[in-house]
This record gives C-alpha cells, structure tokens and sequence, in this order.
C-alpha cells in the first residue's frame, strides 16, 4: 500500500511539473496583463514602470525558474491585479469552495442515494420512471439558468433564502443545491445501473435463499458492492466542484476558487491563473489518491490484489 | 410524500426566518452592492481611477471638491492654496483638526510622504506620469504648511492633487507606513477620512466603519459601509428587493423594470463618453483613406447616434459631437456645443463625400469589437457602428478580440486604418487635457488618435500657460478643432444608472470621475 501511494503521489508530481511549463506558456499567450490594470490613458512610461515592478520585464526563463523556485515552497507571487500574495488570495478563496462542494455533495448524496437505489429495486415502476426524469433535468438544466431562476424567484420573489452566501446555513442552500443538482443525475444513475447489477448477482441471490431480509439485502449486501463506481465518481466530482464551479460562485457571490480563476483569467493575472491551475491539479490529485484508498477500504479484494 | 413536502417547507421557514434581511442589517449600515470593486486594493498608489469611491471614505484629499468637481477648501486637508508669482511654487495651507484612524495628527511631513509615494515608480494612478515630470521638490516649512515647487509654470497642481481626478492627492499616515511597511498597509490600511477599515474579504467585501466626529463629515449616520462584490445582476436585484442592498448599479436595459417597482433610479449623466478612433500608421500619421478628411467625415455621417443611443441603450446616451469631448469639462473652459455641431445622420452626403474622395466602392476597414468594464454593449455597438459604415459602401470587417488585444494593435501601430473605441470616463477640464494630451498629442506617440500638428502646438501651449482665461480659450479651440478636422468618431454619452432601496431617493452620486460621494450621504453635517 504504502508503495503504491509513494508511486502515485511521484506521478503526480511529474504531471504537476509538466502542467506548469503548459500554464506558464498559455498563461502569457493571452496578452498584456498591464492593459487590465493601468488606466486607458496609461504611457509607455507607466507601463515600463508597471512591468519592471512586477518583474514582468525579465526573460521568459527567468519568470519561469522565478515562479518554478517559489512556488516549491508555496509562494506563487504577487498578484498584478490585488497587488497580494497569491498564496494569500488561495488561502482566504478555497476554503469557501470547499465548504460549498462539500454541501454541494452532500446534496447530491441526499438525493441520489435514495433515488438511486430505489429505481433500481423498483425497476419499471413510477418511482424509477420518476428518478429518470430527474436524471434528464439534472444533465439538461444549465447550471446558470437553474442558479439564475433560483436567484430571480426563490431568493428576489419569494424571499425564502439568502441570494448570496453571508456565512450562514441558509446562504448555502441555493447554490449548494445548483452545484449539487448537476451531479445527482450522474451519481443516481449510475448507482442505480451498479445496484442492478449486483442484486442480479449469485451472492445476493444466495442471501435471499438463505433469508435475509430484503432490507439488509439491499442496503447492506449490495450497497457496499455497488458504491466502488459511485466513489469514483464522487471523488472526480468533489475536485471538480471545488475548483470549476465559476458559474455557481459568479451567481451567487461566492468568493470561491472557482471565481478567482475566473478573475484571473479576465485580468490576465499570471501569478492568480498559474496559482490556480496547480493547486487545482494538486486537489485532483490528492483527491484521486483518497479515493483509489478508499476502494481498498470498501472492497479488501482490491487491498489483497495490490 | 406529504410529509416530505410539509419537512422540505418547514426547512426552508426556518433556514429563511435565520437571515430575514430586517433581521440581519439595521438601518445604521449602508451595503453598496456592485459588479466589482475593481482591483480591490486599499492603497492609494496602486489603486488609481477605479477605487477612488471606496478609497474616498478612507482617506481624506489634500484638495476637496464638491460633488460636481468644484474645488473646495471644505472638502480636502487643505484649507487654502496659493501660487507664487511665477506659478512655480504652490502652498498649501493644512487644517489642523484632522486625524488619521490610530490617533496620529495629519501633518506637513504626512502630505509630502502621501504625494511621492502616489507618484511613485510603483504607482499605476491616473495622473502619476504628469505629475513625476512636473514636480521638482515638496517642501515642508511648517507642520501646517506644503509647498510644492514644480519644474514649470502651471495652473493644475491643486487640481491634478484634489479629488477630481484620481489617487495621487490621497494622504496616508508617514510614520506608519514606514514602520509596517507597504504590504502590511495595503492589508490594513490606515487613513485619515470619514470610515476607517474593519475588514477586506478577496472577492466578498470591504467593509469601513464610521470615524467619529470627522471634520469633514461629522460623525457619520451610517455606522458602517460595506461594499459588497455580487458578479450577477439578477443576484443584485434580487438582493435589492431583499432590502440586502441600499446601492446597486444595474445595466442600462433593466432601468425600466425597476422603475415600475418604485426603486428610485439615479443617473451619472454623461458618465462616459464613446469615443471611436483610427489607429495611425508607424509614423503617427493619418493612413489612408482617413488622411482625406472627406472620409472621416462621411464616417461620422454614415452613423444615426440618436438610433444608437435608443437602440443599443436604451435611450439612456445622448448624441455625441466632439471626438474625445469630455463634457462635464465644457462649462468650465465656457464650450457650447451649438446645434450645428452635432453630426446629422446623411447617408447620401456621406457617399457623395466618399466617391469625391475617390472611394465610390467604399474601402476596407477592419472594426474591432470588445467588451469593456461598464460597457456590456460593447460588441453590439460595434456590430451596429459596422452596420452604418456599410450602408455608405465602406466594407467593414468585425475583429472579435478583447480590449487588451486592441490596444496593442492600437499603440504598437500594429493596425493602421483600423477603428476601436473606449468608453472614456467623462472628467474636469484638467483631466479632459491629461487625456488629450495622451490621445490627441502627436509626441506622446504610442496613444495618439488625432495627428494634427494644429491641436499638437495648441496642447503644448496648455501646458505652460498660467493664465485660465488663456487655458480655456486654447481647450476651446482644442474641442472645436479636433470637431471641424473630424478626427475621431465621438458616437454618444452614456448615462449610468444605480438603483437604490426607497430610502435613499435623494442620493446625488455627482459628477466626478469614478467618484459617488457616499460620504455625503453619510455626512451629518
């Protein structure tokens, strides 16, 4: 085990390496970050000065081995648009995105488990019939329509929930179900495809001879074996809701990592876009280290065959 | 299922009760809820322009204005400013009852520091160049007294340091920056003004807190002010329906809809002016066709402003005359615009203009289209101006880019004969002529639009003149010069508009660049 993490986490170094000579380079293939931050009426004069101070007038090697050296230690330098830290800018931005994401999948767990199993028992009923049309709103809603009526008529008209987060529960409960609502439909049905195929299996066939409760068959005997695709999928998931939801934290306010890159990407922040590519790649990474753990954990087979 | 419903509601009541927005903000805190807060930095040299309406409440001016631009000892740490007889030394006499937020006096020494370090190599305000090259020392012969000794002879000095313009005349506490160094105060900035800092989330919010007994404002009657980021204009208006915001700006194709809720709507009339122009060749020069003046004004003919302002917004811009015409300078420098100065919309005079131009068929021309902060009709705009040029026979190509990809083009002479346009934000009459002497002054080089040796001679004399009289006569000439020669295609003014809850129905945001004066909102005095 502890070889196959020390194997893993190498590999994901070498990505992330590769991944900031690829950032580096697009990054700076965008254009002049200074046309976003000086005034229109700037001179040369004022940009020289802007670009000597950002260190943006040395060599493209320089910048690189600059940013490559800081970065190891955690310092992805100054931003050209807040003039901060980035380090700073992603330590105050990613806690909120993980806090929203994990709500957010909490929501989708909510509904998809249930959903999700209960199509697959009562296969060819009006419960899985139902769970299918939930399944095709979830991946046909666009993600900023869904957040943008949500906004108009639940927080503005009705004014049932907050439209922004503020630090409260409540504040997380619109954009927490708009990011979750995207994933309920992939996690329920493919529980729902994997539950069916293992209660169409020898052992749970076994079970139900031997008499176990039609209860304790699903939910303990099959359950266990049908959540090794919805852990993956999960784990893919969660990365991606933390580090993607731009549209999400752009509607409601959220000051996530998701908005920063966004941000970023508009000021042409070399320093911000770089930041977050890597710490993205880095989530990822550790993400999908924890979960092909947590495989072994839920199937030992997979821990022997290792 | 039922059940389920009746648990789902009751979730939503009590999640809903915890944040009921009465509940959540009293009436003694002000949310100002907009699109962005530009670059969110709190330090004056590295804030400039867009920060100037937060940064306002921070920090006090050495000169104070009047919400309509005015220059005025009430309004700035200087009571008074005097020149020498050779408009080379300019003092400036400080109040003596101002503070900054940890209890420091603001002294002589504290303006001095304020200004070389606004004008500072690390600086990207507005104005920092202009004053760089104008200003030899900062002298400080008393504790309540400045005197700025300038290279040259000149008028502008109170008015580039003032809050008219941008950042540079914003004064920061010496001995504390010097003792936390730039960083620590960019973080937790320190000034002298009407609201102190509390806290800056990246992204979320500045929030400021109410200085007691502010000679500028007195104690202010909103305890706090928080400026609030929320991308999404939806987002903004429901949180104005929600009473979560007191001030929001909105886009010019909602103004309607609010208006029929009752939401009082206020107007920054003539906020920007959009101004199109051509970029030059290598040399500075006019490249053809628009070296023929008979094809720069069969351009500007070509275009129907006043459909332009109803269609593409909403009727709230009116018709623009003069290229690069900043108009909250015109009643200064004594400018009308007459009726026969506006460009009539004549198809038919346009094309005659082109084929005696040698252009019956028209030419190519290649139109850049980018969106700009404040600006969201960007692309549409241009698509329209496009559409005009082609009625006449001109042949224009839309250049899909963004605004930092033009000016490149723009200033590196990369695109000769090309057009891109800006929404330049309206200003004084000194920031009409810091723009024009970027712009329209051919030795500035890289972001000259209007070569014209005539308006180059005329800027020169500007800027060693000392007599206003004479300065407003020659910015006169300027304007109507740069209208007659036709160089550039001034299309409309845009009106800005910001909603605000029913309780502020009289907030007056003026008309001063990039400025709102909340602090008069809050004044109780």
């Amino acid at each position: 085990m502890l070889r196959f993490v020390v194997v893993r986490l190498s590999q994901s170094l070498v990505a992330l390496a590769i991944l900031s000579v690829v950032v580096f380079i697009l990054a700076r293939a965008t254009g002049d970050p200074l046309s976003m931050v000086l005034p229109m009426s700037a001179t040369e004069e004022d940009y020289a000065n802007a670009r000597a101070y950002l260190g943006l007038d040395r060599s493209y090697l320089e910048q690189y081995v600059s940013f490559v050296g800081r970065a190891a230690i955690g310092d992805f330098g100054t931003s050209i648009r807040a003039r901060r830290p980035v380090s700073e800018l992603i330590r105050e931005r990613l806690p909120n995105s993980f806090k929203l994401a994990a709500f957010a999948m909490g929501v989708s767990v909510a509904m998809a488990f249930p959903l999700g199993i209960l199509a697959a028992v009562k296969k060819g009923t009006a419960i899985d019939r139902g769970a299918q049309i939930v399944s095709i709103l979830g991946q046909s809603l666009p993600t900023f329509w869904l957040a943008i009526v949500l906004v108009e008529f639940v927080a503005g008209r009705l004014q049932w929930l907050p439209a922004v987060g503020d630090g409260t529960l409540a504040s997380y409960v619109l954009p927490g179900f708009t990011l979750g609502w995207f994933v309920v439909a992939g996690m329920m049905r493919l529980l729902r495809s994997s539950m069916l195929e293992v209660l169409d299996s020898e052992y749970v066939k076994l079970a139900r001879v031997k008499g176990v409760i039609e209860p304790r068959v699903v939910w303990l005997h099959a359950l266990k074996n049908a959540l090794i695709p919805v852990v993956t999928f999960a784990g893919i998931y969660f990365s991606i809701l933390v580090t993607t939801a731009i549209v999400v934290e752009t509607v409601f306010a959220w000051p996530g990592l998701g908005r920063l890159a966004y941000e970023g990407i508009t000021g042409r922040d070399f320093p911000v876009i770089q930041a977050v590519v890597l710490v993205t790649a880095a989530i990822v990474a550790v993400v999908n280290l924890g979960v092909d753990c947590l495989y072994a954990v839920i199937d030992p087979r997979i821990r022997v065959a290792r | 299922m039922k059940r389920a419903i009746q648990v789902f509601a009751l979730l939503l009541l009590v999640l809903g009760v915890a944040v009921t927005p009465s509940v959540a903000q009293g009436k003694t805190d002000l949310v100002i809820g907009f699109a962005g807060l530009a670059q969110e930095t709190l330090d004056p040299p590295v804030a400039g322009h867009f920060n100037k309406y937060y940064l306002a409440l921070l920090y006090d001016y050495l000169v104070g204005t009047t919400n309509d631009g005015t220059l005025s000892p009430k309004g700035g740490i200087a009571t008074k400013w005097e020149n020498s007889a050779d408009y080379k030394r300019w003092t400036f006499t400080l109040r003596r009852d101002a503070r900054f937020h940890n209890g420091d006096p603001v002294t002589a020494e504290d303006v001095k520091f304020s200004i070389e370090r606004n004008i500072g190599k690390r600086s990207t305000t507005g104005y920092a160049g202009p004053l760089r090259t104008l200003i030899a020392t900062i002298e400080t012969p008393a504790p309540d007294r400045v005197v700025i000794v300038t290279k040259e002879p000149t008028l502008i000095i109170p008015t580039y340091l003032s809050r008219a313009l941008s950042s540079e005349g914003m004064v920061t506490p010496k001995k504390y920056i010097e003792s936390v160094g730039d960083e620590a105060f960019a973080r937790k900035p320190v000034g002298s003004g009407p609201y102190k800092f509390v806290e800056h989330v990246s992204g979320s919010h500045i929030k400021l807190e109410a200085f007691a007994n502010h000679w500028r404002t007195g104690t202010p009657k909103y305890k706090t002010i928080t400026f609030r980021i929320v991308p999404e204009e939806t987002t903004r208006i429901a949180l104005l329906r929600r009473g979560e915001v007191d001030v929001t700006d909105i886009s010019r194709e909602r103004v309607k809809e609010l208006e029929r809720e009752g939401y009082p709507m206020h107007f920054r009339k003539e906020d920007a002016v959009v101004s199109m122009w051509t970029v030059l060749d290598p040399n500075g020069g006019w490249p053809a066709p628009m070296k023929d003046k008979r094809v720069r004004e069969a351009m500007n003919l070509a275009i129907d402003r006043t459909e332009v302002a109803q269609a593409i917004f909403g009727g709230h811009a009116l018709p623009a005359a003069i290229p690069l015409g900043l108009s909250w300078s015109f009643k200064e420098i004594g400018l009308r615009v007459t009726p026969e100065m506006a460009y009539p919309h004549d198809v038919a005079r346009a094309k005659k203009l082109l084929a005696d131009a040698g252009h019956p068929n028209g030419f190519p021309l290649d139109v850049y289209a980018f969106l700009l902060p404040g600006f969201p009709e960007g692309k549409a705009f241009a698509e329209a101006i496009a559409g005009y040029w082609e009625k006449v026979g001109i042949k224009p190509k839309l250049i899909p880019v963004d605004y930092a990809a033009f000016r490149k083009n723009w200033v590196d002479r990369k695109a000769p004969g090309a057009t891109g346009y800006f929404n330049i934000a309206n200003r004084n009459w000194v920031g009409a002529y810091a723009l024009l002497e970027k712009m329209a002054y051919t030795p500035s080089k890289p972001n000259d639009t209007a070569a014209d040796p005539e308006i180059d001679g005329m800027i020169k004399q500007v800027m060693s003149q000392t007599d206003q009289a004479k300065i407003n006569a020659l910015m006169r000439n300027i304007f109507t010069r740069l209208r007659s020669e036709h160089l550039g295609y001034p299309i409309v003014y845009l009106h800005s508009p910001y909603a605000s809850s029913k309780a502020l129905a009289s907030w007056n945001p003026g008309t001063v660049m990039y400025d709102f004066f909340f602090d008069e909102l809050a004044a109780t005095k």
